[in-house]
């Protein structure tokens, strides 16, 4: 992992260069918390480019993306770690003649518990041990980014046992004591908010909010990710979804949807925003029929305004 | 900046209702220390990632930090750097003139340098106890009291003083009352900085807790109960999802435990809980919107759909003259406008609460089952009708509680045209609710309740 990290403006360069365009707070956040040790808790409508966040990080810094994805259940076993039981066990069942040769020369019950004791630590070894995101992060060789995606969606007691690895970048496995991490990895959280979060789990992170991006960004976006579209039709479909997402929607349209639609217009070789194409495509952008039906009624009058001009 | 300033910026925060644990401001010091002071946008960005957060939060923020750094330069590393506002010497002293000790001290606070001045502002605020401040209303006091230590009296006489002289004196008092009101201004902002660090922490737990305790009826006129009322349900909504959770599992899934248990050979070595079914709790509530009760109408409503969260399936109807459903309305909305709109269609005076039961009971019998919780909130007061509590009785036969809300107080439920004894004997709980504390409790036990 790189481990200078200059100025703010290294990181939005190099964010550039992969095609993650971000206002400045955003690079500000990842280089705080890269300066600091703190996690980043990213919150913001869905779509906004959360979790590419992570990736861009990850390659900002070249270290591994170590992903965790939440859902609601969650729990350490698959987390954090599991036992392989059934290696366990097919290790038993196949060392059984072998334990009872063993044993077989013992003459008390005390003698074979004792002798069985000092097998015992074998079985609860690395062998058996089967890591998940949480372990790797803290055990990998090179720092990593470590994401944790959609926490909200998690319950609130996995929030809880979250709290010790945010902090002290560590955790405890009974049966192996206290693992620290080898090298602090960096992390991300992501949350829809769905749910509050609590209180502690804010505290120990640094907060990033991403809003819609502005006109202006939503156009360097676009200009990135799909050089072919034409200058003009560019910003008028920019400033049509910024339009929409002032109106009352049900669900708003989100960057990776505005970037849909500017590829599929690129596809069927638009060169302006005309209404029956403009309709006919809405529903890459609108998700819903009663936005769709929404947007159609709007259409005629907003191109007519945009014509205007 | 020093660490104080930074510190002071977060009590300053604090005041204005954010939550900053110590540990938070020292990360603030460290990401300030960080980026450095020179470009501001930066400072103010490191500083909102590290202090706000909740969206929420953030207007809050951004205000504190306008008036905070106003026209400061951040790059200014004294806490001196205000003595720049401070007005120069009053021009020509003139101290030949004065005759009286008074006046030769006022002469002299007159020649101080902008520093020297700055420097008895500072001595004169910290004899003060700013600590009793509570309200922004007493800042003109204050102002007064530290001006007066700071020898401004003497000021003061010797302007009334020099009016009496010759013109050229006359001249120079007009000059010295501009310099009066130039250091009066400084000594006001003095003061208000002294107000966001000690008082307005202090002036809003005050207000919350009288907000908390004021009648319904006149809570209308405060601007920030909107907020409050959120804040509350937020509260109430995060304590409960806490307890449902965890009240998840019991049981062991024999059936799954088992067929997972074929892999190792017949041993059981990874457990399956049974998870209780989602609950199927209802809840119905019924407002009376007629003009008695309506304020308490509006508050309950918002109340309950701010907690949207943790009771999904609400249903509500309000009725004054007319009955209906108001669920719709605040589906569409939010509940503030919602809550404005229902008002206006359905208020009136007149109401008849055994017409309201049937028209209740004609509307949703079918949808009235064991998990059904239904709340009214009500005076009842029926203006001499026939009152229905049979239909009421027949309701409760159906679901599983009814719980009756009344915003008068309880010695008064019986008075005059309301007629809560003939109601009560099928309420599983009645309560006097005419406060936002009364509600929290209503609503606190009402999702213990279900459970």
């Amino acid at each position: 992992m790189k481990t200078r990290i200059d100025s703010v403006e290294e990181i939005t360069r190099s964010f550039a260069g992969q095609g993650y365009i971000c206002s400045e707070q955003i690079a500000l956040a990842i280089y705080l918390a890269a300066q600091l040790h703190k996690p980043v808790l990213v919150e913001g409508p869905p779509g906004v480019g959360k979790t590419e966040l992570a990736k861009a990080a990850a390659a900002f810094l070249e270290a591994p993306l170590i992903r965790l994805q939440c859902y609601e259940g969650l729990d350490e076993s698959r987390a954090l770690y599991e036992w392989k039981y059934g290696k366990q066990l097919l290790y038993t069942q196949l060392l059984r003649d072998k334990l009872g040769g063993m044993l077989a020369d013992t003459d008390s019950l005390e003698a074979s518990m004792e002798r069985l004791g000092d097998l015992g630590e074998a079985f609860y070894s690395d062998t058996f041990l089967e890591p998940r995101p949480l372990l790797h992060a803290l055990r990998s060789d090179e720092p990593a980014v470590l994401l944790i995606d959609e926490i909200d969606k998690a319950d609130q007691e996995f929030e809880a046992f979250l709290l010790e690895l945010l902090s002290d970048f560590q955790i405890s496995i009974p049966e192996l004591g206290t693992v620290k991490a080898r090298h602090q990895p960096l992390v991300l959280l992501t949350s829809n908010d769905q749910r509050e979060l609590s209180d502690a789990l804010k505290r120990r992170c640094l907060h990033l909010y991403i809003p819609y991006p502005t006109a202006e960004l939503e156009a360097q976006i676009v200009a990135t990710r799909v050089p072919d579209l034409d200058v003009r039709l560019r910003e008028q479909l920019v400033a049509f979804i910024q339009h929409l997402r002032e109106q009352d929607m049900k669900k708003l349209p989100a960057i990776s949807e505005t970037l849909d639609w500017a590829r599929a217009l690129v596809l069927l070789h638009a060169d302006s925003l005309e209404h029956a194409q403009v309709a006919d495509t809405l529903n890459l952008v609108l998700k819903t029929e009663q936005d769709v039906s929404l947007a159609r009624e709007l259409l005629p009058a907003w191109l007519r305004k945009l014509g205007k001009r | 900046m020093p660490t104080r300033r930074l510190s002071e910026f977060v009590q300053a925060l604090r005041g204005a209702g954010l939550r900053i644990s110590p540990d938070e401001a020292s990360q603030a010091m460290d990401a300030a220390a960080l980026v450095g002071y020179a470009q501001r946008q930066r400072f103010h960005d490191a500083l909102a990632l590290t202090l706000v957060k909740q969206q929420q939060d953030r207007s809050a923020f951004e205000e504190t930090f306008a008036r905070f750094f106003e026209a400061e330069d951040p790059r200014s590393d004294s806490p001196q750097d205000s003595a720049s506002s401070m007005p120069s010497p009053a021009a020509q002293a003139d101290p030949a003139s004065a005759q009286t000790p008074e006046a030769q001290q006022a002469e002299a606070l007159l020649a101080s340098t902008p520093e020297q001045l700055q420097q008895r502002m500072a001595e004169a605020a910290a004899e003060m106890d700013f600590t009793q401040m509570e309200v922004i209303t007493q800042q003109g006091i204050y102002t007064r009291r530290l001006l007066m230590n700071m020898g401004m009296g003497a000021v003061d006489d010797r302007v009334l003083q020099l009016d009496q002289g010759s013109p050229a004196q006359q001249a120079r008092a007009e000059q010295l009352r501009h310099w009066r009101t130039r250091v009066r201004e400084q000594a006001a902002a003095q003061v208000r900085r002294q107000f966001l660090l000690h008082g307005a922490g202090k002036g809003r737990a005050l207000r919350e807790q009288t907000l908390r305790a004021v009648p319904f009826r006149d809570l209308r006129e405060f601007r920030d109960v909107q907020a409050l009322v959120r804040k509350m349900a937020r509260r109430l909504a995060s304590l409960h999802q806490r307890r449902t959770k965890t009240s998840r599992r019991g049981m062991l899934d024999a059936r799954r435990t088992m067929v997972a248990s074929i892999r190792h050979d017949g041993v059981p070595a990874k457990l399956f809980w049974r998870r209780r079914p989602p609950r199927k709790t209802r809840v119905m509530v019924i407002c009376d919107v007629s003009s008695s009760v309506s304020d308490a109408a509006r508050f309950l409503l918002q109340f309950l759909y701010a907690m949207n969260d943790v009771l999904p399936r609400v249903r509500s109807f309000a009725f004054a003259s007319r009955f209906d459903e108001i669920t719709e309305d605040f589906a569409r909305y939010s509940p503030e406008v919602a809550v404005g709109q229902v008002l206006d269609r359905l208020s009136g005076s007149g109401t008849d609460y055994a017409e309201m039961f049937r028209a209740f009971q004609a509307r949703c019998e079918r949808e009235l089952d064991a998990h059904t919780t239904v709340i009214i909130l009500g005076d009842a007061r029926n203006n001499y009708l026939p009152d229905g509590a049979e239909t009421l009785q027949a309701i409760r036969r159906r679901v599983k509680q009814v719980w009756w809300l009344n915003p008068e107080s309880r010695s008064r439920w019986n008075s005059g045209d309301a007629v809560m004894d003939r109601y009560l004997p099928h309420c599983r709980l009645a309560r006097q609710c005419a406060t936002l504390n009364d509600l929290e409790r209503v609503v606190d036990s009402l999702l213990g309740a279900l459970d």
